[in-house]
């Protein structure tokens, strides 16, 4: 008991101290200005608090590596040698503009923000096919958060486009505590079964009316036999409290809005007939599809979520999960630590942001184009000034694990004769080859770990690349399609060099790298295409494929 | 972990993580190695560190399907619930045991039993992941299996043999276990297709020498790579491959051939018996933990036909093991555990058999830091509760936690969350310690 008492107390500390700081929300009219372009605001609230601190950022990252970070951020994988030798020899003042505007436009973006929304949305089950046929047809058209949401807590079964949204809710229905948590955690950047272990002082000031007033929203939610969301009529939330007993929880949000449930007087009768359909619903696969309840929790939740004055939560979530998607951190990070103990980052950046997003229709593309665009973003992985700065200061930019899509799709880009890609300017051809990329990478996928919280690379992968077969047999074979069989047709070992330089690592080599190469390639003269393969090995088992720097 | 933490990130997190960093930038310019060192510091606490010194070891002896209490550790001759077998009296005084394990009964000393297990949850899948990790599910959290808690506290980052090993016997004990939220780097080596791990041998399609050299190369393009950039996925990354050869080289471990015809025959021709002879070898190459799973306890039918031919196996080869991890002086160092996701029903159903059972039953913990021959806990006289002393799959994880001297109250940070190693209100059972 002790234990129950103790987890409510903190989770509902969590949920207040967050209410506290975000109704101090500043909308202030000194914030820059509604039309300035992100990508200066993003700088220039980075760049106060460097000087602040008296800290001068890494230089802003060389071309190729803008390229390749660009390219892993905005397509999912490495750029193509084709891609990559454009981009360097382009004289373009705008290149950058460009490059960002054509990988946003390409069929890659929706794909790759389909597989990022998927392990952040449905990490506990994967590869939901539906689910996926979801977020592609809702990226493909940059579908706002706020209409995503709705269409994952309360979209229509009937609608084809919405029905494998409810995937979102189906999959947690038969665990409340999960639906809750996840939610509050994905959507609102809150997570209610945090600091259970926690005994904070503050903790005491805090009712339990609002941990279980979340889960009041979801209480009713359950799943019929022939997997259709549905809700009941009636039911309510009750827990214990040390100080008054028993209570019914109310439908009350986050920001401390409540909402109330029309009265409706129910005979016995009618209860006993509600109980008698839910039962029908949840055991006969011959059920009608169910009744829509007068009154839905789910819907009030979206609806409450969404207005004006109370999308704090909703908002600022969204702004700060793009951003931790990029620069590995949130704004407020951890990301689903949102309370007034854990300050953002750059308040007034986030409070801009967050207007931004909603005056825009959230719009989240845009949002991307900014923090893509922004000095912050581009800056060098490369620290040599002494101590790291703290990484909240965005001073450098920081080295993160590729997913496992990013790596298989970036190792097939890497091992394919780079000669038989598709020029880029055959947009049509593309989205088929990149699609079928994707397939076959789903295989490799399932083979490395989706990288969290200190992220370390296992040594399975290790062995996997050493001493596995169907790594030699995909990715280094010396057929026509593959890099090795492309190397050996060159004679030269200076154009060799560079070709697997640029294939792998979208650069050339430095005079370091060609000369080790070089070195392996004399040592190993016996039998040419034997020392091309480990060579190639060597580059695709390095880190600098592994990661995004 | 990161800097946000502001809930349990203690003082001396934070000067570590300092030091972890600078030190890291330094070792970029010189030699990689310091990188790695450092890192090593960071992740364990000073405690965890003054473990590793100690070499401290697991075994632990997966019951899959739940073995029946009343047939192994706490037998109740005479009631209605204790069926055919006679209790015997054990080398511990006034400690009787079935009379199925005649052979651990006279090892008794070595050996302290738990017999309060109340652990609630009767369900195959509920109960294998509440033994396993020591606590019920969260929703939100991943939680370690006790192979990767162990692998994490007693493992030594450079190690050139695996941190946890988990060897399969047959389709029920086939759990692959998790390391949750630690990540991969402490998953188990799982065998599951044979006796050998996987990706061990070197293909036969590459020469010894090109295996070692395209290495090289590999390790030379890595380093020029790390250069100026500080970050623990890179660490972590050129860690694994600088463990590879020494993985590689750890195949003999799984191979008994290499012990003595008279060792083998020891440990008996079951593959229970072998697969206890590959974990002695495993400990004494310094693996922290191995999980030997041995299936086919789910009694429903026929428990009494089935207990006399598993306790035969299991009495004979966990005496073979202690025998022999006495005699090598490892006893001392390597706790071995018996236990699985719960036990079996004082009730005998219709087809004899017994059912599952979570809320009155047995664990036994032998060797490293066990008082031998004690044992804790009483279940009423036909077994139906716990009488006294009543344990939680929590006290049991703090109790082998303490013994292997780990502090069981120390805290992972994920995210802003404290997690205890060993559940929240969780306590060591003093009594079985030594």
């Amino acid at each position: 008991m002790r234990k129950t008492v103790r987890l409510s107390w903190t989770s509902l500390w969590l949920f207040s101290t967050c209410f506290a700081w975000l109704t101090s929300l500043s909308l202030a009219a000194d914030l820059p200005p509604t039309d300035a372009p992100i990508e200066q605001v993003i700088d220039q609230f980075v760049n106060a608090r460097l000087m602040t601190e008296k800290i001068t950022p890494a230089p802003q990252a060389d071309d190729h590596n803008l390229l390749r970070r660009l390219s892993l951020d905005l397509a999912g994988r490495i750029p193509t040698t084709a891609e990559a030798q454009a981009f360097a020899a382009s004289t373009s003042p705008t290149k950058r503009v460009e490059l960002v505007d054509r990988l946003l436009a390409s069929p890659d973006f929706p794909l790759h923000q389909r597989n990022e929304l998927d392990q952040l949305l449905l990490a506990h089950k994967p590869n939901d096919g539906e689910f996926r046929k979801y977020l592609l047809w809702a990226t493909q058209q940059n579908r706002p958060w706020d209409a995503m949401f709705r269409d994952m807590l309360v979209g229509i079964e009937t609608d084809e486009n919405q029905k494998g949204a409810l995937t979102f809710v189906k999959s947690r229905a038969r665990e409340l505590d999960d639906l809750t948590n996840d939610t509050a955690s994905l959507f609102f950047g809150v997570n209610v079964s945090c600091a259970k272990c926690h005994d904070h002082p503050l903790a005491t000031d805090w009712k339990q009316d609002h941990f279980y007033g979340m889960t009041a929203f979801f209480s009713r939610t359950y799943l019929t036999k022939k997997n259709l969301l549905a809700e009941k009529q009636v039911g309510e939330v009750k827990f214990s409290t040390k100080k008054d007993g028993q209570k019914q929880a109310a439908f009350l949000f986050l920001t401390g809005a409540t909402i109330s449930e029309p009265t409706v007087e129910r005979t016995k009768e009618q209860l006993k007939e509600f109980d008698e359909v839910v039962k029908k619903q949840t055991q006969d696969d011959n059920a009608s599809p169910p009744e829509k309840p007068g009154f839905s929790p789910r819907e009030k939740l979206v609806e409450v979520a969404l207005r004006a004055e109370d999308n704090r939560f909703f908002a600022r979530n969204c702004v700060n999960r793009i951003w931790a998607q990029f620069f590995s951190r949130g704004i407020v990070d951890p990301v689903d630590q949102m309370h007034s103990a854990n300050a953002p980052s750059h308040p007034e950046l986030l409070d801009w942001l967050t207007r931004d997003l909603v005056a825009h229709g959230y719009d989240m593309k845009r949002l991307i184009r900014g923090i893509v665009l922004s000095q912050t973003y581009s800056r060098s992985s490369e620290w040599t000034a002494g101590e790291l700065p703290s990484a909240a200061l965005y001073a450098v930019a920081k080295v993160k694990p590729l997913t496992p899509r990013q790596y298989a799709l970036s190792l097939f880009i890497a091992a394919i004769n780079p000669t038989q890609w598709l020029a880029a300017d055959q947009p049509d051809k593309w989205t088929q080859r990149r699609e079928q990329l994707e397939n076959e990478a789903n295989g490799w996928a399932n083979m490395f770990e989706v990288p969290g919280e200190g992220f370390q690379v296992a040594v399975d992968e290790a062995l996997l690349f050493t001493n596995n077969k169907r790594i030699e047999d995909e990715f280094l074979r010396d057929s026509g399609d593959r890099l090795v069989g492309y190397l050996k047709t060159l004679s030269d070992d200076s154009a060799m060099i560079d070709a697997a330089f640029w294939s792998v690592n979208s650069r050339s080599p430095r005079d370091d790298e060609r000369a080790a190469l070089k070195e392996y390639l004399q040592k190993h003269a016996a039998d040419r295409v034997v020392a091309l393969r480990q060579i190639v090995w060597a580059l695709l088992a390095s880190p600098e494929l592994r990661v995004s720097y | 972990m990161t800097p946000g933490s502001f809930f349990c990130g203690s003082a001396d997190h934070g000067v570590s993580r300092r030091g972890f960093l600078s030190a890291a930038a330094l070792g970029t310019a010189g030699t990689f190695a310091a990188d790695m060192t450092q890192l090593d510091v960071w992740r364990h606490s000073a405690w965890a560190e003054d473990v590793k010194k100690k070499d401290k070891r697991v075994i632990l002896l997966w019951l899959a399907g739940g073995a029946s209490q009343f047939e192994t550790w706490d037998p109740k001759p005479g009631r209605p619930t204790g069926g055919p077998f006679r209790a015997i009296q054990t080398a511990s005084s006034g400690v009787q045991i079935s009379e199925l394990m005649p052979k651990m009964a006279a090892r008794m000393q070595t050996t302290a039993i738990v017999r309060s297990l109340n652990t609630k949850n009767g369900d195959h899948g509920g109960g294998s992941s509440l033994m396993e990790t020591g606590r019920r599910k969260d929703p939100g959290i991943e939680y370690p299996d006790l192979g990767a808690l162990c692998a994490k506290e007693l493992g030594r980052i450079d190690s050139a043999v695996p941190d946890y090993v988990s060897l399969y016997s047959s389709t029920e004990g086939r759990r692959k276990g998790t390391s949750g939220f630690l990540g991969a780097r402490y998953a188990p080596m799982f065998l599951s297709e044979n006796m050998v791990p996987e990706n061990v041998r070197r293909l036969e399609t590459i020469s010894d020498i090109d295996h070692q050299d395209r290495a090289a190369l590999r390790d030379l393009l890595a380093k020029r790579f790390a250069q100026n950039r500080t970050s623990d996925v890179i660490g972590s990354h050129s860690n694994a491959y600088q463990r590879v050869r020494g993985l590689m080289a750890s195949e003999k471990l799984f191979d008994i051939t290499q012990e003595t015809e008279a060792m083998r025959a020891k440990y008996g021709p079951t593959q229970f018996g072998q697969q206890c002879l590959i974990a002695r070898r495993l400990v004494e190459a310094g693996v922290p933990f191995v999980k030997v799973a041995r299936a086919w306890w789910d009694s429903h039918g026929q428990n009494f036909e089935t207990h006399r031919e598993l306790c035969a196996d299991l009495d004979h080869s966990m005496s073979a093991l202690l025998d022999d991890l006495k005699e090598r002086g490892l006893l001392e160092h390597t706790l071995v555990l018996t236990f699985g996701e719960f036990g079996r029903t004082p009730q005998i159903n219709p087809s004899l058999g017994r059912d599952h059972f979570a809320a009155a039953w047995s664990a036994s913990l032998s060797g490293c830091g066990m008082h031998g021959g004690a044992c804790y806990g009483k279940t009423e006289p036909d077994g139906h509760t716990v009488a006294e002393g009543e344990a939680s799959a929590g006290d049991l994880f703090a109790t082998i936690l303490a013994a292997l001297g780990i502090d069981p109250l120390k805290e992972y940070t994920l995210g802003a969350r404290p997690i205890p190693l060993s559940d929240f209100g969780s306590k060591p059972i003093k009594e079985v310690l030594a």
